[in-house]
C-alpha cells in the first residue's frame, strides 16, 4: 500500500533457513508481518460487521413485530437508523474485507517477488561443482513450483485460515450471546466436518496428481508423434499411433473420471452432514424463540449466523491440507538456500589497501604453473598432475592433446571456476588464490567452441557482460574484426534479430564469432579459446583464423586444440595426456624431438600426399 | 517456454459466437444429449431447491415460530430435512453427469483432432510448429470442454437462481421483490466489468511467469558464461524488472478481486436499506412479516454468486469461442497429399525408379528442385552429395511421397507414383533420418516399430545385423531398457544403431538414409557403416552421404547445388572431372583425416611417457 515505507526487493533467505519449517515460513514473512497482523486485524472487523449485520436484523425484527423500540423516536425515524445501519455496516464489512485482500496479496505477491529474486540470485552464484552435479530441469521445477505453492500458502492459507477462524469465533460467540445452548448444539457436527473434509482433500490431492501424471504421458505421446511425423508416415505407422494416443486418452479419461467421483460424493455428502446440522439448530432455536426464551426477530439473525459457522468449516480442510504442501515446498526450497555461495569479492590481493579496480590495476598477465594439481573431491583421481610452466605477458600457450586429457580442467582454473587442490599459480607474481574472482574474471576472456547464447537479440549478446554501455558503431567494429558484421547484415533484424527459437539459429562457427567480438569489447588481459572447429567450409575457417588472430595480440593466450595447425606459432606448446604433461617446448623443439608431437605433425604433412594418392588412383581405373 | 508464450499470444484471441461455430458445438454434444439433458435437470433442480429453501424457512418463521405453532414447525423442518436429501442426490448428479461428461467431450475432442493430424501431410507440419498444434490438441480442447460443460451448468445455475429468487421474492412481496430486481443489471454490469480487468491482470501475470521461468533456464544452462563474465550483478538487475512486472500484475489481479465481491455486497446493502425502510412501513399494515424479512435478506445475500458466475462465463466464453473455432479449422484442414480415387497398392517397388522433370518449391517463387531429373536402376545406391540447402533432403522428401512434384512425374516400376496407395509406398520403404527419432518406451518397442508382427528373436535378429546388439547387451534390462523421452537416455550414435534396426525389420525394398553430419566415437561410427551396408546390399538405396567411405561405395554419385544435377558419375569418374565433387571431396578428405588422426594421437599419447 502506498502508505506503507517500501520494503526491499531482495531479502537474503539464508535468513530464513531453519529445521523447522512453520518457523521457517514465519521468518520468511519478515517486514510484511505488519501487513499481515493488519490483515486478520481487518477480516476480525470485517467478519465484526457481519456479526452486526444480523444482530441489527434482529432489532429490524423485533421492531416490526412492535415489540420495542430500539432507538427513541418515531417508527420512520427508527427504520431510517435501521436501513442506514445495514448501509454503513456494509460499507465496513466490504472496506475491511478489501483492506484485507490487498493487504494480504502485497505481503504475498512482495514475499514471493524476493524470494523468486533470492533465487535467481543464490543460484547464479553457486559454485561449478553444484551446477555440474544438480540438473536444470530439478532446479527449475524447484523455482517455479515450488515457489508457487509457497505463494500459495501466503496468499491463501496465511490468511484464509485466519478468516475461517475469525468468523467461526465472532459468530459463535454472538450465538453465545443469545443462548449458549444453542451455540453449543450448532457446533456438534463440525469436528466430524472437519475431519472428513481433512480425510477426502487428503486423498483427492493424491487422485489428482495421478490425473496429472496421465495428462503429462499423454503430452508426452502428443509431442513425440507430431516431432517424429517422418517417422510415422515413413513407416505408415499412423494406425499405430492413434491406437497408441487412444489408450493414454482413454486412461485419463478414467483417471479424470475417478477423481471427478471422489468430487461428486463428497460435496453432497457433506452437504447432508452440513444442512442437517443447520436444521437441527432451526429446530432447537425454533422452540427457544415459541417457548420465548429468545425473540422471535432473534431466530432470523441465528439462522444467518449459523451459515457463516459451519460452511467455512469445510474448506478449513482444503487449508490445512494445502499448508502441507507449502510446507514441503518450503524443504525443497531451502535445499538451494542452504546451498554455500561462491564468494565473489573475497581476495587479500589489494592495491594500496584499497579493493582493486579494472581501469587502475588491470594485471599484466604473467602466469607460472608450479606443481598444479587438481581433483574434483578428497579421494577421486587427479584431473591435474602436477603440472609446472610458466608464461611472459602476451605470450601464448597451446594445449595438445585428446579429449580427457586435462585440458578444459587447466583452464578452468585461471578464472577460478575450479580451485587447484596442490601447488601454485602465481599471477603477476601473487597467488592466484589470492586475487577476488570477480576481478579475475574481468581479466579473463573465455571464447568456447560452440558458446552459450541468450535469447536475446544479437546486439545484446555481443555487449553482454562487457560491463559498461557501448555505442552502435562500437559494437559493429568488433563484429567486423570478428567476421560476423556481414553474416549479421543478412538477418531480418540486423543486430536486433533474436537469437534463438524466436529468431535465427546461429550455426556453432557464428556463435564462436559473436563470443569473438564480445571478447574484443571486453578487452581482457587474458584469453582462453577453444580452437577445436567443427567441420565448417575452408572459407569461414580462413575467416575464424583471422579473428583469433587479432583476438590474440597483446594478451597472454591459452588455446586448447587439438591439430598441429593451431598450435604451430604458440609461444610454448604442452602435450597434455590423463592430467600431465607430456611434452613441452616450442614447434621447433618439439619437432625436432622424438616424440609423439613429430608423429603428430608428420600425419598432418601427409594428408596432402595421401590425398593424391587416390586421385592418381581414380585416373588409373579409367 | 517458448510454447508457453506462443500459447498465450493465442490466448488473447477472442472471437463472437457466430451461428456455423455455435451449430458445430451443439453438434459436438449431439451424441452425449442425455448426459447433457441430466446434468441440466440436475442444476435446475438444485437451483430451485436453494430457493426453495428459503422460502420454507419463511413458512417457519411465520407459520411456526411467530404463529407458536410447533406441529407445523415439524412439519416444515421434516419438509426441509426431506429437500436436504433430494438436494444431495441432485448436487451428486450434475457433478458427476458434468464433469465426466467435461471428460468425455474432451477425450473425443482430443481423439479427433490427433486422428487427424495423422493424416495431414508434412507441408501441414512444416507451416505450423509443434507448440502450436499441442496447443490445439491440450488446452483448447480442454478450454471448449469446460465451456460446454461447466459453462453452461453455471450460467443454467445463475439463470435458475436469479429467477426463481425474484419470482419468490416478487409473490412474498412484489414491491420490494422490483426493488431487489432493479439493481441485478447494475451487479452483472460491475462482476462483467470486474472480470474482465481481472482475466486482463491474470494473462499478464502468466506471461510474465513464463518470461521468469525462460530466464530462469537461461541463466542456469548458461552458468558458466555468467560467471566468466561477471555478469551476476546485472542479470539480477534484469530479472528483477522481470519480477517487477509479475508482482505487478498479479498484485492488481488480487486486489481487484478483493474489491469486487465487497463492491457487490455495498450495492445490495442498499437494496436492503431501502427494504428495511419500506417493508418496515409496510410491516404496520401486516403486508410485512419477520419471515418475509429473513427471506429478503437471504434471497439478497446469495445473489451474489449467480451474478458472479455469469460474468465469469460471459468474460471467458469469447475466449473458449476462439478456441473452439482453432480447433474446427484444423479438423477442417484437407490433407495435401491423398490417395486418388483409383489409386491401388503397388505390390513391389523393386523396380526402375524415375524422376522426370521434376519441379519442386515450398514457398511460391523460391524454386528448391528444378527440372530435376534420374533414372535409377533396381538395386542401385545413390549417393547425394552437395552443400546445405541445395535440394537433397527435398528429393527424399518426393521421394517418400512426403510431398508431391509440383512439375514433372516420380515413375516407380514404369508408373506415376501416384497411382499407387501412399500406405503401400510407405511400406515398402525404410528410412533412417539425421538426426534419429525415436519413441518413450523400450529399445525392443522401438525396433518393432518397423514390423509390428515381429517377434523378439526377429527384433534381435535385425539388431545384430544393424549392428545395435552389442551395446543393447551391455543394459541391465538388455532389450527392456526404456529409452527415454525422444530416445533422450541413449547417446547420439546409439540412437543411430536403434533406427537402423528399426528400418532393417522393416525388410524395405527402398533404403533411404540421411547420414548424420555429428561425429559419434569411431567404434560406433564403424558399427552404423556396416549397419548401412547390410542394409543397402540388395536394396535399390538413396544416401544423403557424408562421409567418404559411404559415398565412395555407392554406385553413383549425384552433386545437387541449388537445385540442380551439377554432376553425376562415379567417384573415380567425377574425381578426375576435378569439378564440384572434387572440391567436396578434398575438403572432407582433409577434415576426416585430421580427426582421424586426432583419434590416433590420443590412443598413441601414452606410449611416449
Amino acid at each position: 500500500m502506498a502508505s506503507i515505507a517500501p520494503i526491499s526487493t531482495y531479502f537474503d533467505f539464508r535468513r530464513a533457513l531453519t529445521e523447522k519449517k512453520l518457523i521457517g515460513l514465519w521468518r520468511m514473512m519478515a517486514d510484511y508481518r505488519l501487513a499481515y497482523a493488519a490483515a486478520n486485524l481487518s477480516l476480525a472487523v470485517s467478519a465484526l460487521a457481519k456479526m452486526l449485520t444480523y444482530i441489527l436484523l434482529r432489532n429490524f425484527a423485533d421492531t416490526i413485530l412492535g415489540d420495542a423500540l430500539p432507538f427513541a423516536g418515531t417508527l420512520e425515524r427508527t427504520l431510517i437508523i435501521i436501513a442506514l445501519g445495514f448501509v454503513g455496516l456494509a460499507i465496513i464489512e466490504g472496506g475491511f474485507s478489501f483492506v484485507s485482500g490487498r493487504l494480504a496479496a502485497y505481503s504475498a505477491e512482495g514475499i514471493t517477488r524476493r524470494l523468486r529474486n533470492f533465487l535467481f540470485d543464490h543460484i547464479q552464484r553457486l559454485s561449478f561443482a553444484y551446477h555440474s552435479k544438480t540438473p536444470t530441469g530439478d532446479l527449475i521445477e524447484r523455482v517455479t513450483s515450488d515457489v508457487d505453492s509457497v505463494r500459495n500458502f501466503f496468499n491463501e492459507q496465511a490468511i484464509g485460515i485466519g478468516r475461517i477462524l475469525f468468523l467461526f469465533i465472532i459468530n459463535l460467540a454472538a450465538i453465545w450471546q443469545l443462548s449458549w445452548k444453542l451455540a453449543l448444539a450448532s457446533i456438534v457436527v463440525i469436528p466430524v466436518i472437519l475431519a472428513v473434509s481433512l480425510w477426502f482433500f487428503k486423498k483427492v490431492t493424491k487422485t489428482y496428481e495421478k490425473y496429472q501424471e496421465q495428462e503429462a504421458v499423454l503430452s508426452t505421446t502428443l509431442q513425440e508423434n507430431l516431432t517424429g511425423v517422418r517417422v510415422v508416415k515413413a513407416f505408415a505407422r499412423q494406425e499405430y499411433e492413434k491406437a497408441k494416443f487412444e489408450k493414454d486418452n482413454w486412461e485419463k479419461f478414467l483417471r479424470g473420471k475417478t477423481f471427478l467421483k471422489m468430487h461428486s460424493l463428497f460435496w453432497p455428502l457433506s452437504d447432508i452432514l452440513c444442512g442437517f446440522q443447520m436444521l437441527g439448530g432451526f429446530i432447537f432455536a425454533a422452540i427457544l424463540a415459541i417457548n420465548g426464551k429468545i425473540t422471535v426477530g432473534t431466530y432470523p439473525a441465528y439462522v444467518g449466523l449459523v451459515v457463516w459457522l459451519i460452511w467455512p468449516m469445510r474448506n478449513l480442510g482444503r487449508n490445512i491440507v494445502q499448508t502441507s504442501t507449502g510446507l514441503v515446498s518450503y524443504g525443497r526450497l531451502m535445499e538451494i538456500v542452504k546451498q554455500e555461495r561462491e564468494p565473489l569479492t573475497d581476495g587479500r590481493v589489494q592495491a594500496q589497501g584499497a579493493v582493486l579496480s579494472l581501469s587502475k590495476d588491470p594485471v599484466r598477465g604473467e602466469i607460472v604453473f608450479d606443481k598444479v594439481s587438481f581433483q574434483y573431491e578428497d579421494g577421486s583421481a587427479h584431473v591435474i598432475k602436477n603440472v609446472s610452466f610458466g608464461i611472459q605477458p602476451g605470450g601464448s600457450v597451446a594445449l595438445l592433446g585428446s579429449t580427457g586429457a586435462g585440458k578444459t580442467s587447466l583452464v578452468n582454473l585461471l578464472p577460478r571456476f575450479h580451485e587447484y587442490t596442490d601447488g601454485h599459480i602465481l599471477l603477476d607474481g601473487a597467488e592466484l588464490k589470492d586475487y577476488p574472482r570477480q576481478y579475475l574474471r574481468r581479466q579473463i576472456g573465455i571464447v568456447e567452441q560452440e558458446p552459450f547464447l541468450f535469447s536475446r537479440s544479437i546486439g545484446e549478446n555481443i555487449t553482454y557482460g562487457v560491463g559498461r554501455d557501448v555505442a552502435q558503431d562500437e559494437i559493429e567494429k568488433a563484429a567486423r574484426a570478428a567476421a560476423i558484421h556481414d553474416v549479421i547484415l543478412t538477418f531480418p533484424d540486423g543486430y536486433k534479430t533474436l537469437v534463438g527459437e524466436k529468431g535465427v539459429t546461429l550455426s556453432g562457427g557464428q556463435k564462436q564469432r559473436v563470443a569473438i567480438a564480445r571478447t574484443l569489447l571486453k578487452n581482457p588481459r587474458i584469453l582462453i579459446m577453444d580452437d577445436s572447429t567443427s567441420s565448417v567450409d575452408t572459407e569461414t575457417e580462413a575467416e575464424i583464423r583471422g579473428a583469433l588472430n587479432g583476438l590474440m595480440e597483446n594478451r597472454t593466450t591459452f588455446i586448447i586444440a587439438h591439430r598441429i595447425q593451431s598450435v604451430m606459432n604458440a609461444d610454448l606448446i604442452l602435450v597434455m595426456d590423463k592430467g600431465a604433461v607430456v611434452q613441452m617446448g616450442r614447434h621447433e623443439e618439439l619437432v625436432a624431438q622424438d616424440g609423439m608431437y613429430r608423429k603428430i605433425y608428420d600425419i598432418q604433412t601427409r594428408i596432402d600426399e595421401e590425398l593424391e594418392d587416390e586421385i592418381a588412383r581414380a585416373k588409373d581405373e579409367r | 517456454m517458448p510454447d508457453e508464450i506462443l500459447e498465450l499470444e493465442e490466448e488473447e484471441h477472442t472471437s463472437p459466437l457466430t451461428a456455423p461455430t455455435f451449430k458445430r458445438i451443439v453438434g459436438l454434444l449431439r451424441p452425449h444429449w442425455k448426459w447433457m439433458a441430466g446434468f441440466l435437470a440436475a442444476i435446475i433442480l438444485t437451483a430451485a431447491q436453494d430457493a426453495i429453501f428459503t422460502y420454507v424457512n419463511k413458512l417457519m418463521i411465520d407459520e411456526g415460530i411467530v404463529a407458536k405453532n410447533v406441529p407445523v414447525l415439524l412439519k416444515y423442518a421434516a419438509i426441509y430435512g426431506g429437500m436436504q436429501l433430494l438436494q444431495a442426490a441432485f448436487v451428486f448428479s450434475f457433478i458427476y453427469l458434468a464433469a465426466v461428461l467435461g471428460e468425455r467431450i474432451q477425450y473425443d475432442l482430443r481423439k479427433a483432432l490427433f486422428n487427424h493430424l495423422q493424416d495431414l501431410s508434412l507441408s501441414y507440419y512444416s507451416q505450423n510448429a509443434v507448440g502450436r498444434l499441442m496447443a490445439r490438441v491440450t488446452s483448447d480442447t480442454g478450454r471448449v470442454s469446460s465451456l460446454m460443460t461447466w459453462g453452461l451448468l453455471d450460467v443454467t445455475w445463475a439463470v435458475v437462481s436469479i429467477l426463481m429468487s425474484t419470482i419468490f421474492m416478487l409473490v412474498i412481496n412484489w414491491r420490494l421483490g422490483l426493488i431487489v430486481f432493479s439493481i441485478i443489471p447494475i451487479l452483472i454490469v460491475i462482476a462483467v466489468s470486474f472480470r474482465k480487468k481481472i482475466l486482463v491482470e491474470f494473462r499478464n501475470s502468466r506471461r510474465a511467469n513464463s518470461k521468469i521461468t525462460g530466464e530462469y533456464n537461461q541463466n542456469i544452462q548458461g552458468v558458466r558464461v555468467v560467471k566468466a563474465l561477471g555478469r551476476e550483478d546485472e542479470n539480477l538487475k534484469e530479472f528483477s524488472q522481470l519480477t517487477d512486472n509479475m508482482y505487478r500484475a498479479s498484485y492488481r489481479a488480487a486486489w481487484l478481486s478483493a474489491l469486487f465481491l465487497p463492491t457487490v455486497q455495498i450495492v445490495s446493502a442498499f437494496a436492503l436499506g431501502a427494504i428495511v425502510w419500506y417493508g418496515g412501513m409496510q410491516a404496520q399494515i401486516g403486508l410485512f412479516t419477520v419471515g418475509a424479512i429473513h427471506a429478503f435478506v437471504s434471497y439478497l445475500t446469495f445473489m451474489i454468486w449467480p451474478v458472479q458466475d455469469l460474468a465469469r462465463v460471459y468474460a471467458e466464453m469469447q475466449h473458449s469461442i476462439a478456441s473452439a473455432e482453432r480447433i474446427f479449422k484444423l479438423l477442417d484442414t484437407e490433407p495435401e497429399i491423398r490417395n486418388r480415387p483409383e489409386a491401388f497398392p503397388a505390390e513391389t517397388m523393386r523396380g526402375e525408379i524415375e524422376f522426370d522433370h521434376v519441379d519442386f518449391y515450398y514457398e511460391d517463387r523460391k524454386p528448391v528442385l528444378t527440372d530435376f531429373t534420374l533414372k535409377v536402376k533396381p538395386g542401385e545406391t545413390i549417393a547425394l552429395v552437395g552443400p546445405t540447402g541445395g535440394g537433397k533432403t527435398t528429393i527424399v522428401n518426393l521421394l517418400c511421397r512426403f510431398y508431391e512434384p509440383k512439375a514433372g512425374v516420380i515413375r516407380i516400376n514404369g508408373r506415376d507414383y501416384s497411382d499407387y496407395t501412399l500406405q503401400s509406398i510407405h511400406s515398402h520403404i525404410g528410412i533412417v533420418l539425421q538426426t534419429p527419432h525415436l519413441f518413450s518406451g523400450s529399445i525392443r518397442e522401438n525396433i518393432r516399430y518397423g514390423r509390428l508382427e515381429a517377434s523378439n528373436e526377429d527384433v534381435e535378429a535385425a539388431a545384430k545385423i544393424a549392428g545395435a546388439h552389442e551395446f543393447i547387451e551391455t543394459f541391465e534390462k538388455k532389450y527392456e531398457q526404456e529409452v527415454g523421452e525422444g530416445g533422450n537416455l541413449l547417446s547420439v550414435g546409439q540412437k543411430q544403431l536403434v533406427s537402423l534396426a528399426r528400418a532393417v525389420l522393416a525388410r524395405p525394398e527402398i533404403f533411404i538414409m540421411d547420414e548424420a553430419t555429428s561425429s559419434v566415437d569411431t567404434l560406433t561410427e564403424a558399427l552404423i557403416q556396416r549397419g548401412m551396408e547390410a542394409l543397402m546390399a540388395g536394396r535399390t538405396s538413396f544416401i544423403i552421404a557424408h562421409r567418404l567411405s559411404t559415398i565412395r561405395r555407392a554406385d553413383r554419385i549425384v552433386v545437387i547445388e541449388e537445385g540442380r544435377v551439377a554432376e553425376t558419375g562415379t567417384h573415380a569418374e567425377l574425381l578426375r572431372n576435378r569439378g564440384h565433387y572434387y572440391r567436396l571431396y578434398t575438403q572432407q578428405f582433409k577434415f576426416e583425416k585430421e580427426q582421424a588422426y586426432g583419434v590416433a594421437v590420443a590412443e598413441a599419447l601414452p606410449v611416449i611417457k
